[in-house]
This record gives structure tokens, C-alpha cells and sequence, in this order.
């Protein structure tokens, strides 16, 4: 068998996990830190097959799923249009974008109280928080995309009497794509921050509320279950993303 | 092809007191790019275009390619006036501007996609002009995937294949490096044999424009006009070896006092 880079890598990354795990478990058998608060691997690991048996678990990770995909879509259906058509009209930017500069720098979550009293603290609310945290890293990136196109493309379609139309389709649509899949991988990120947040503020179902229970029961083992769920669908999300994306980069230069 | 009528001279081109002014409106002040320019480029004619920096000599390209609207006077191509870009120019700049996710197929066929004529025929077309400028078997390679060299070559091919009736190349092998731009050079001759196309082609290169075209436009700068014409009677085909010849040398040194000329008045002009 031949050792590449890449094996080394692997092992290495298997080795440091693996040390990592140990010294959480001997931390806990030892008592140098109570086991109430940092449970240990294998504690997780049995709470998790007791877990993952249980229906109630089954519907929090339902409706928390729910809530991510419906606000996670919206936002995406809702800004990659508005990113690029701003990026691409001068006017309609000016129509938009004082709201979008605006509002991408304010911290969303502080009108969490706002959206609960005015959405209710059901599946709703959660929505309308993860759409408002995912919606701008998406219609930024799409605006940037827009504001670096390759003026020598756009300057060759015309002398082949490119409309402006047919450079917007030919060019700037394609161009968008990277950049896009960039703001979706970063949205998908705050999407899944502001599912758990909302859940954990006021929620009477989601794995963050689920998680917000156990912790404060000091059920620290189940706790991290939940976490460790968050962290596993924030992992496989990412993967996805780089599918599509080397799906739709096959034309680019292999940069190892 | 059109048959040529005998003893007729055919003008393909022909500007008529071209001027071109910018306006620099923050220091209020007019920039002379292109005085006074009376040319008539011939049918099937080679043409290239040398001169300083600064001369307007891109300028003058981009407004044959309709990029550019002429301050005053006209440029008439087969006798109809230009008024922007057209179906009958394609141009060859000096970066390829490939499309990066498109293989090279559905690069030079995306000038014939934009002017609405991608038929089955001319898809055909596409791939016989691949094949003349030398990519046959790369048609779905990506752009990245081949040489400067071999970019421009599909530049070219994408130029040709939606037929125009004059070519313009803008410093088209500039780019590429001495030994790939000599073989390009020599290769573009052989094409533009086969293609049959009245080419316009702009250079910094004295021994480029000599070695390519039938008549070498020499321009000065400040204002760009053109302040000599020079015929080159050196027979076809040309061997690159030519460019060793005592014939070919002379012209060089007559062209480059010429430029020398201009750039010394430049020069002194920036002094003043």
C-alpha cells in the first residue's frame, strides 16, 4: 500500500480525535472536573442509543428541521434574486440597498423578543429568525459576485452584438455561482445559530428547546446529544454544499 | 466567396475624417486620441496598424468594432456605415475572454449563440475552424486546461466562425511569450490564407507588422493620426525566415525612424 500525504493526514486527524475523546473520558472517570458538567464520551454515547429510541426525540429533530428548511429556503428563493439584480441595476441597488447594508450589520437576535410576540413561540418565529440570519451572507454574496465581473468578457460579448439580456444570462449568471455557493455555505451556518437560539429563547418543541431542558436538569449527557446532532447536520449541510459545488466546477482549475 | 471584379478596387473599409475627442471633464480639458484619419483598407487586404503608445491606435480598433462612436466623421465597411457593434466585425482582444466554464467548443460557437444563428450547420462550421486554427481533439477541453497560445487560438476560431467580413485583432499574441508569438504569427498567415478574411491587426511590434500584412499604417501619437504608409512587397507565402532578410530590415529601420520620430516629440513635449 502506498503512503500518500493524504493517509497521514488522515491518521494524524484520526490520532488527535482520538486523544482528544480519552482525555474528556479520564477527565470525567477521574472526577478533575465534575462529570455534571462535561458528561464523557461514553455517557453521550449511551444516552444517545437511548435517545434516538425515544419519539419525542424523533419530533423535536422533526420540527426543528422544519423550521430550518422553510427559513433556510425562503431565504435563499427570496435573496439570490434580489442579490444578483441589484448587483446588476444600478437603481434597483439604490432601492435596496440602505435596507440590506443596514440590516446586515445589526445583530439579529437582538429583535428576537419582537419576533416572538409577534409570531408566537411556535415553529413561525423560528422561521422568520433563521430567513432574516441566512438571507444576508446570500444577497451579499450575490451582489459581490455581480460587482467582479470579468469586464473583457462583457467588452468581447459585445462586439458578437450581445444584448444587455443575453450578457446577463451568458456572463453575469454563471459568474454569480461560486460566489453564491460561498454566501449559501456561510447562511446555512447562521441558519442553523438562529434555529437553536430561538428554540432555546422560547419554544415549546426543536432539539434546541429539547437541549435547553437537559441542560438545565443537568442531564449534561443528553445535552450533548443534542449538541452533537446540531454539529453532525451542520457537517453533512457543508458536505452537500461542496458536492454542488464540484459539480458545478468542473472548470476550474484543480488548485492541488 | 465573392468573385473580385477585375481592375475594380474593392474598398472593404474606409474612414473619412475620423476624429475622435475625450473630454476629461474634471479638468475640463479635450484629449486629441484620433485626428483626421482617411484610410481605405481593400478587400482581402492584410492590414497592420504600428505606432507609440499613446498613438490611439486600440482606440481606432475599438471604433471600427463599433465600441467606440466616432467624435466626427464616419467608417463605412462594405459601404454602410458603422454604427456600433455589428455581425459583420469580430474582434480578437488581447486577453482570449473565454468563457471559463465553457469547453472550447461552446466557446467559439458563442458568438453564433449571441447573433441567434447556432444551427446545426454552423455548429459544423465551429468545428471545421477548430480545426484550422490546430485544437482538433480539444473542442471539450476548458479554457484553463490549455496554453496562452492555444486560448488564443480559440479566440481566433470564435472570431471566424460566425463569418465576418473584416477581422480586427487587437495585440492578439502580445501576451504570449517570444518563441509561441513567432509560431503564431506564422500560423495566423496560414489561416488567414485558408479563411480568406481582411484582417486589421494592431501591434507594437515592427517586425510583426511587417511580417504579417500587406500594408503597415504607421500612426503617431498626440494627436494618434497616421503619418505614414508603408506597402510591403515581400511575396507570399512568407517564411519566418524573412524576417533575417535585407528587404524586411530595411523596412523595419524605416518604420522604426519613424516611431522614434514621434516618441522623441513625445518626449520632449512631456519636458515641456
Amino acid at each position: 500500500m502506498k503512503i500518500t500525504k493524504e493517509k497521514i493526514g488522515l491518521v494524524i486527524s484520526i490520532v488527535s480525535v482520538s486523544v482528544f475523546l480519552l482525555v474528556w473520558e479520564m477527565a470525567s472517570v477521574n472526577r478533575w472536573v465534575s462529570p455534571i458538567l462535561i458528561s464523557s464520551p461514553s455517557e453521550i454515547l449511551r444516552e444517545a442509543i437511548w435517545m434516538l429510541q425515544q419519539p419525542s426525540f424523533w419530533n423535536h429533530a422533526k420540527i426543528s428541521a422544519f423550521e430550518f428548511s422553510v427559513g433556510f429556503l425562503l431565504a435563499m428563493v427570496i435573496a439570490i434574486p434580489v442579490g444578483v439584480f441589484s448587483g446588476w441595476n444600478f437603481y434597483f441597488n439604490s432601492l435596496v440597498n440602505p435596507f440590506i447594508s443596514a440590516l446586515y450589520v445589526t445583530p439579529k437576535l437582538t429583535i428576537l423578543p419582537v419576533i416572538i410576540i409577534a409570531f408566537g413561540i411556535g415553529v413561525e418565529s423560528k422561521i422568520v429568525l433563521v430567513f432574516l440570519m441566512s438571507f444576508f451572507p446570500i444577497v451579499m454574496s450575490a451582489q459581490k459576485a455581480m460587482n467582479t465581473l470579468d469586464q473583457s468578457l462583457i467588452k468581447a460579448a459585445r462586439t458578437f452584438t450581445a444584448s444587455e439580456l443575453q450578457i446577463f444570462t451568458t456572463i453575469a449568471l454563471p459568474s454569480t455561482v461560486p460566489f453564491l455557493l460561498n454566501g449559501i455555505r456561510l447562511g446555512m451556518g447562521q441558519g442553523l445559530i438562529a434555529m437553536v437560539v430561538g428554540e432555546m429563547f422560547a419554544a415549546s418543541a426543536g432539539i434546541g428547546f429539547m437541549l435547553t431542558n437537559y441542560g438545565q436538569n443537568l442531564q449534561t449527557g443528553r445535552m450533548f446529544v443534542g449538541v452533537i446532532v446540531i454539529t453532525l447536520t451542520g457537517l453533512a449541510l457543508t458536505y452537500v454544499i461542496a458536492l454542488v459545488e464540484k459539480r458545478f466546477s468542473s472548470w476550474k482549475p484543480d488548485l492541488h | 466567396m465573392a468573385d473580385v471584379v477585375a481592375g475594380a478596387e474593392n474598398i472593404k473599409l474606409s474612414t473619412r475624417n475620423l476624429n475622435i475627442v475625450y473630454r476629461n471633464a474634471r479638468t475640463n480639458t479635450e484629449v486629441v486620441a484620433l485626428k483626421d484619419i482617411n484610410l481605405e483598407i481593400k478587400d482581402g487586404e492584410f492590414v497592420c496598424i504600428v505606432g507609440p503608445s499613446g498613438c490611439g491606435k486600440t482606440t481606432f480598433l475599438n471604433t471600427v468594432a463599433g465600441l467606440i462612436k466616432p467624435s466626427e466623421g464616419e467608417i463605412r465597411l462594405d459601404d454602410r456605415l458603422i454604427d456600433g457593434p455589428g455581425a459583420d466585425r469580430s474582434v480578437v482582444f488581447q486577453s482570449p475572454s473565454l468563457l471559463p466554464w465553457r469547453t472550447v467548443i461552446a466557446n467559439v460557437t458563442y458568438g453564433l449563440e449571441l447573433q441567434r444563428r447556432l444551427t446545426r450547420q454552423t455548429r459544423d462550421q465551429a468545428y471545421q475552424y477548430i480545426e484550422m486554427v490546430g485544437l482538433k481533439g480539444f473542442e471539450n477541453n476548458y479554457p484553463h486546461e490549455l496554453s496562452g497560445g492555444m486560448q488564443q487560438r480559440v479566440n481566433l476560431a470564435r472570431a471566424l466562425t460566425v463569418e465576418p467580413s473584416l477581422l480586427l485583432l487587437d495585440e492578439p499574441f502580445s501576451a504570449l511569450d517570444a518563441q509561441t508569438r513567432e509560431f503564431m504569427q506564422a500560423e495566423l498567415l496560414r489561416i488567414w490564407r485558408t479563411a480568406k478574411k481582411t484582417s486589421i491587426f494592431i501591434t507594437h511590434q515592427i517586425d510583426e507588422a511587417i511580417y504579417l500584412a500587406d500594408r503597415v499604417f504607421v500612426f503617431g501619437a498626440r494627436p494618434g493620426r497616421v503619418v505614414d504608409v508603408v506597402d510591403v512587397d515581400i511575396p507570399r507565402p512568407r517564411d519566418l525566415k524573412i524576417k533575417r532578410d535585407p528587404a524586411f530590415l530595411r523596412l523595419v529601420d524605416h518604420i522604426w525612424s519613424l516611431i522614434e520620430k514621434e516618441s522623441t516629440k513625445q518626449g520632449f513635449d512631456s519636458r515641456d
